[in-house]
Formats: C-alpha cells, structure tokens, sequence
C-alpha cells in the first residue's frame, strides 16, 4: 500500500512541473522561531489542534493516509515537510496556498506553535531553537489582562487593557487589538484593528445582523495584533449581540430523507394506493377464475360435456 | 385471447372441429417429457449445480470474492438484473401494445412473449438477492423498508409484475389445456393431473369465454402500468442519485425504449428456436419475423433516439463531473465496449433490417443475438462507468480497488440465474403448449371461412 502510494506520488511528481511546486516562503519568516520550548504539553495540544485542523487533508502523519488531492497534501512526518524550517512551517499554515486554507484567522500563534511542537515529535534528529529572550516587552514583567463590555444601545463593544504588577495596575497605551467573533470553522474579525487609547480602552461596533445561538449569544474574542509585544494574552466571552437563531431541524418535518414513519403523506398515499388497485384487479382476476370454475361445474352437472 | 363478439357459429362448426384436431396434434407433439428433454434439463441442472457451487462460496467468504469494491459496489449482478427487467417488458409490448390495437399477427407470438416475460421477471428478483453480501438480512427490506426508497418501490413492482405476467402466460392457456388435457393420455400421470386442475371445469362454454375475456382484457391493461412502474422505477434506482451519469431526467424513458430492444430480439431467438425444433414452420412463418423484425426496426429506432438526448445532450454542456464520465466513454477505457454496443447492437441492425432479405427467420436470428448480446453490455455500460468518478475523492483505497473487474465467482453466479432463466423457459415450453391451440384454430376457421363466404 505505502509502495503503490510512493509510486503515486512519483508519478504526479513527474506530471506536475516540481518547479511551479515550489512555496516561496520570505526570507524574514524563514527564521521566525517559537517564543516557547516544546514540551509534552504543547505537543498534547497541538495533537489535538491537528486532528481538528489538519486531519482531514494531511491524515495521520507517519501513516501516508492523506487525501488523493492535487498537488497532494502530504503527510507532516515525511522528510518533504520536515525540512522545513519551523519558520516557514509556520509561515505556510498561517497563509495557505491552493486547497490549502489561511490559518491566520482559526489559529492564534501559540496554537500554530503547539501544532508545529506535535509534528516536530515525529522528526527524531529535531532540535528546537527557542527565541532567545522575549525581544523587547512592553510592560516588563507584568500581567496584562484584557476586559470587554458589550453595550447593546448603540451594538458596541469596549475593550479594557490593563497591566498588572504586584498591586498597581496601568492601562496599556497604543497597543493594537483585534475583536473576533466565532464562526464554525475560524474566526471572524469584526470591524477594524484599534489602538487603546490613554486609558487603554478601544471601542468596536458591532453588525447588526450577526446570527448568535438559540437565545442570540456570540462568543467574541479579544487578542492584541502584535503578540511578540504585548503577549498572546486573550479574551473569549459571550455577549448577548447576535440575532437568535433556532437551527433548522432537518428531520422535524416530513421529508423524502427522512425514516418511514415521517414519509411525506402524498407518497405514502400513492405507494398504497397503486399496490391495492394493482393488487385488486389481481384479486378480482382470481375471482373470474373462480367464476369459470363454477360455470363449469354447474353446467357439466345439468348436462353432458360440451367438450370435444 | 378471443375477440370481444364471440361467434357462436364459428367454435361449434365442424370445420372448427377438426382445425382443432390438427392443430393441437402439431403442437402437442412436443408436449412430452422426451429422452432430448431430461437430457437437456440433466444438462442444465449440472451447469446450475456448478455455478451455485460457485454462489456458496460467496455466501461463505462475502463479497470480497466478486470485483466490488469500495468505489464500484454494483457490478455485473446489478447490470443483469436491469437486463433481466428489461427483456421481460417485452410481454407487455406484445401482449398488450400490439395486441390491445388489433395486430393480430402477434396471436401465435404472444403467449412466448409471456413465457420470456414470466422467466426473466421471476430471476430477476432472485438476482437482487446475489447482489447481497447477506442475504439473510432480505426481510429487512419489508421490515424496515422506507417508502422514499425507490429500493422499496421495485422489490414491489417486480414482484407485482411477476404475478401478473404469469397470469398473462396461464388465463389465455385454460381453453388450450382444457383442449389437451383428453389428447395427452400417453404422457405422465401427473401432467395430465395438472392439466386437469389447471383447466378450471373448462367446458368450452359461451359463458366462460365472457368470463376469461373479461378477466384477460382486465390483465392487459393492467399490465401496461405495471410494466412501465417496473421499469422506469429500474431507471431510477440510478436517476434519483446527482451522479455524473446516471442524474438524468430521461432515464424512464431511455430505460422503457431499451428495454423493448432487448425484449424483442429474445422473442425472435425464442420464436427461431421454437419454429425450428418444435416444427412450427406453418404457425411461425416467415411472414410473423418479417412483422416482428420491423417491430424491432421502430423500437431500435425510438431507442437509438433516446440514446442521442442522453449523451448528446450532457456531450454538448459538459459539466465537469459529466465530462469526466463521457470521455471514458467516448474515447477512454470503456470506449471499445461503448461503440461495439451502438453500433453492432443498435445502428447496424436497424440498417441491416432495412433489406427485406435480412428479416428472413434465419438472418434476423443472427441480428437479434447481436441486439441480445449488446443489450446485455449495455446494461453494464450504464451501471458500472459512472461509479469510477464519484464526487467524495476516492481515498485510502488499494489502486487495484479503483477499476472494477468482474471475477470468475461473479461470472459463474451470474450465468446461473441464465440458466435458471433457461430452465424455466424450457419447463414452460415443454410442459404447456407453447402457441395457443384455441386461438388458432379458431383464427383459420375463421379466415377460412370468410374466404368461402367471398367466393
């Protein structure tokens, strides 16, 4: 199977120019390296994250079982991918290219790490290069925590940064934030990127036609634009923003897909009523059946057989 | 069947008499179980016995030992069973098409139409059954059955159609075995036993030809519905799926106008077959190929017409998942088997019976094996190509899995229900009179007696 696979692969090799192949990842993000080591917990995590995010393409990596695409997707834990530097693996999720989607707006940074963390445990001769010290913090040492207020007069959210050091705390200034907003599959920005204000507070509207849950709930999102700077610190909370939506049940109704006792009526009545016509002219065919017979005897009986 | 106005005058006349006298020595003289019979049954029961053999290796390992896979689950065994439908349509379209609208050409032919309607009709049920990896789950289909399943709907109207055509064979035949029951006391006991039953009190009464005519012209009609349910509930076991191929809204139609192709050209295998070995030179003559051979002119061509909507149409607009299916057919893998059929089964034949020396009996047996022949490859030009390209991508398979291969097992399975089919022509054929005695007797007393009448 691996062998008929490998000739597969060789053979598409061929047909498609390895040239046009090729991802061009920037020098820049070449180099871009983890702002954490990768241990157990972060390849736990990235396990999960990829059976979620990357399974249904790339299949089980080490097991070769990817989707029969074109260009072929690949399995991670082959030498094609693990080449890559972690900068640019990290690079090609966050863009995409082709059938492949932009993870950009699904996946935060550290879950990209955390993913790149569980593949690279499938490399035997990997050895992480961490980031050597967090390039330059804006508040040193401090907690920054991000707070959001929704007001539903006006459908705007305020945003509240804030760094924590021992007992004072100090608004975070100038930083950049984004608000995001849950989709089924990633994450929607809302509005455009702010920047706090004096008192690191940032105001977003919101649409007013963004389908929440069954009672209008959305869950939002709050993250800085630059994590390097500010830390990946975020803030996920359900606000009652959203137009209630009650899920359309496809097999509440009569429908042709769905079990028999919820058949639509008219085929029910048409299936029935065809076989029971068929099924009496049938039975009023036996009946003349049974009506020669008993002409027969009846008139054999009154007088001598007709018959030649 | 008799027609509607009884002449009284014609069935008590001498001549009618003695027209029955030797007609029913003509066609009682193969009612026989002869050396030439039990040899021809041992023959087909050792060939049944073989390729059953064959099926319990299936029933043991499943399946995996036919050429289904993931990607084409239906094979040869669902091919044969839309062949088995079609071919039986055709006792409609003699009996009753031809027969409701006067042709009276068809008198000696129909009642073989109905035999090869009943034989492929009670197989094709059976042949459902050995597309099944566990037959024994078959109540399931009546138990939890849903009646959105088109499944549901032709599990009905086969089995529906079967009764009926099998009535069709038997009512029209009371009178002929009421007629042979007295003239066959040299055969075995339990033939002229059944002959006895199966007759019905038949005495040759005014009143019971009322009855029979009632009860057959009740049938006649009814088989027309049918006929047309069972088929085109065949087409859409294929046509109510979006697959490239089979999503087309004239498959009722395209399968009926096929179905009457096929169906025809087994009538005039088996009406050769009878008029040469039964000896019924002077009931098949060459006049009835000459009719029929341009009955299977028109439904040739009514089918070569559907045939142009069904790919040209598609060929011109070549949606993508349809484009993929074409070429294959066009010009790909399954091209060579795609043009042998339109061609040597379906253009050929329809240019060939254009000449009146090609509708000779013996000629035309040549063509219509042919027509036979490509309705069968047909049948698996239809079910089998359009599996190979599937919407999902086709994943994780083995690449041997991805083009379907009939095996021996299969092959073996499926000449069984032939022979099956073979076997219960043969016992229908041997057993009952095979033309209908009454009839034609009644029908050159008849054209005799007009011919004095015009002197």
């Amino acid at each position: 199977m691996k062998n008929i696979l490998l000739v597969i692969i060789t053979l598409q090799l061929f047909i498609f120019d390895l040239k046009s192949q090729e991802w061009i990842v920037p020098d820049d993000k070449k180099s871009k390296l983890s702002t954490f080591p990768f241990d157990d917990i972060t390849r736990k995590a990235g396990e999960k994250l990829f059976s979620v995010n990357c399974m249904s393409c790339h299949g089980t990596p080490g097991k070769g079982n990817f989707l029969n695409l074109v260009p072929p997707p690949g399995d991670p834990a082959t030498e094609k991918i693990q080449r890559n530097s972690d900068g640019e693996i990290f690079y090609k999720i966050t863009t995409g290219r082709g059938q492949m989607p932009s993870f950009k707006s699904v996946l935060s940074s550290p879950e990209i790490w955390n993913i790149i963390s569980y593949l690279r445990s499938f490399n035997k001769t990997y050895q992480q290069q961490v980031m050597a010290v967090i390039t330059s913090s804006a508040y040193p040492g401090a907690d920054i925590g991000l707070f959001l207020l929704f007001n539903s007069s006006d459908s705007t959210v305020i945003l509240r940064a804030s760094a924590t050091k021992g007992n004072s705390t100090v608004p975070v200034t100038g930083a950049e934030v984004k608000l995001l907003i849950h989709r089924t599959f990633g994450l929607l920005t809302v509005d455009e990127a702010k920047t706090t204000d004096k008192n690191g507070m940032a105001t977003f509207r919101l649409p007013d036609n963004l389908p929440g849950d069954t009672s209008g709930n959305i869950m939002v999102s709050a993250r800085f634009v630059n994590e390097e700077l500010f830390g990946s610190s975020t803030k996920d909370t359900s606000l009652c923003a959203g137009i209630k939506t009650i899920p359309v049940n496809l097999v509440a109704d009569r429908a042709m897909w769905n079990n028999v006792r919820k058949a639509p009526v008219w085929l029910i009545l048409t299936y029935s009523l065809g076989l029971l016509t068929a099924l009496g002219f049938i039975f009023y065919v036996l009946m003349k059946l049974r009506d020669i017979f008993i002409v027969g005897e009846t008139l054999s009986s009154e007088k001598p057989s007709k018959e030649k | 069947m008799k027609p509607d106005k009884m002449e009284e005058s014609i069935i008590t006349s001498e001549r009618y008499i003695k027209k029955i006298d030797s007609v029913s020595s003509d066609i009682l003289r193969n009612v026989r179980i002869n050396r030439g019979f039990i040899l021809w049954m041992g023959f087909l029961s050792v060939a049944l016995a073989a390729t059953l053999f064959a099926y319990t290796i299936q029933l043991k390992e499943g399946l995996i030992v036919t050429g289904l896979r993931d990607v084409t689950s239906w094979g040869i065994y669902i091919a044969n069973f839309v062949f088995f439908v079609a071919t039986s349509l055709v006792g409609m379209l003699i009996s009753s098409v031809l027969g409701l609208s006067g042709a009276k050409w068809i008198k000696p032919i129909a009642r073989i139409a109905e035999i090869i309607a009943v034989a492929f009709a009670a197989v094709a049920g059976l042949v459902i059954i050995s597309d099944m990896g566990r037959p024994d789950r078959l109540p399931n289909v009546f138990l939890f059955g849903r009646v959105q399943s088109p499944i549901l709907w032709d599990v009905t109207v086969v089995t529906t159609y079967f009764f009926v055509s099998l009535l069709l064979w038997f009512l029209p035949m009371i009178p002929d075995l009421a007629i042979s029951r007295s003239r066959i006391s040299d055969r075995p006991k339990f033939l002229i036993k059944a002959y006895e039953i199966l007759s019905f009190n038949w005495i040759d009464h005014k009143k019971q030809y009322e009855i029979l005519n009632q009860a057959v012209r009740v049938l006649l009609i009814l088989i027309i519905p049918l006929a047309f349910a069972i088929h085109t509930v065949t087409s859409w076991l294929f046509a109510v799926t979006p697959r490239g191929g089979w999503d087309s809204s004239i498959f009722g139609p395209y399968f009926i106008s096929g179905a009457f192709v096929s169906g025809t050209s087994a009538v005039i295998i088996a009406m050769y077959f009878f008029r040469v070995n039964y000896k019924l030179q002077k009931y098949l003559t060459e006049d009835h190929f000459e009719k029929i051979a341009r009955v299977l002119v028109l439904v040739s061509i009514i089918y070569i017409y559907f045939n142009i909507n069904e790919f040209l149409v598609p060929g011109y607009k070549l949606k993508s998942i349809d484009a993929v299916h074409l070429k294959e057919l066009f010009s790909g893998h399954y091209a060579p088997l795609f043009w042998s059929v339109q061609l040597l089964g379906l253009v050929i034949p329809v240019i060939l019976l254009l000449f009146r020396r090609m509708r000779k009996p013996f000629p035309l047996l040549i063509i219509s094996g042919f027509v036979l022949m490509a309705s069968w490859l047909k049948r698996f030009i239809i079910v089998v190509p359009p599996q190979a390209h599937p919407f999902l991508p086709v994943q994780n398979v083995p690449a041997e899995w991805l083009v379907y291969k009939p095996t021996l097992i299969e092959s073996a399975v499926t000449t069984a229900s032939l022979i099956l089919v073979i076997m219960i022509i043969t016992i229908l054929s041997k057993l009952f009179p095979v033309l209908p005695i009454q009839e034609i007797a009644e029908e050159e007393t008849r054209a005799e007696a007009e011919q004095l009448n015009s002197n």
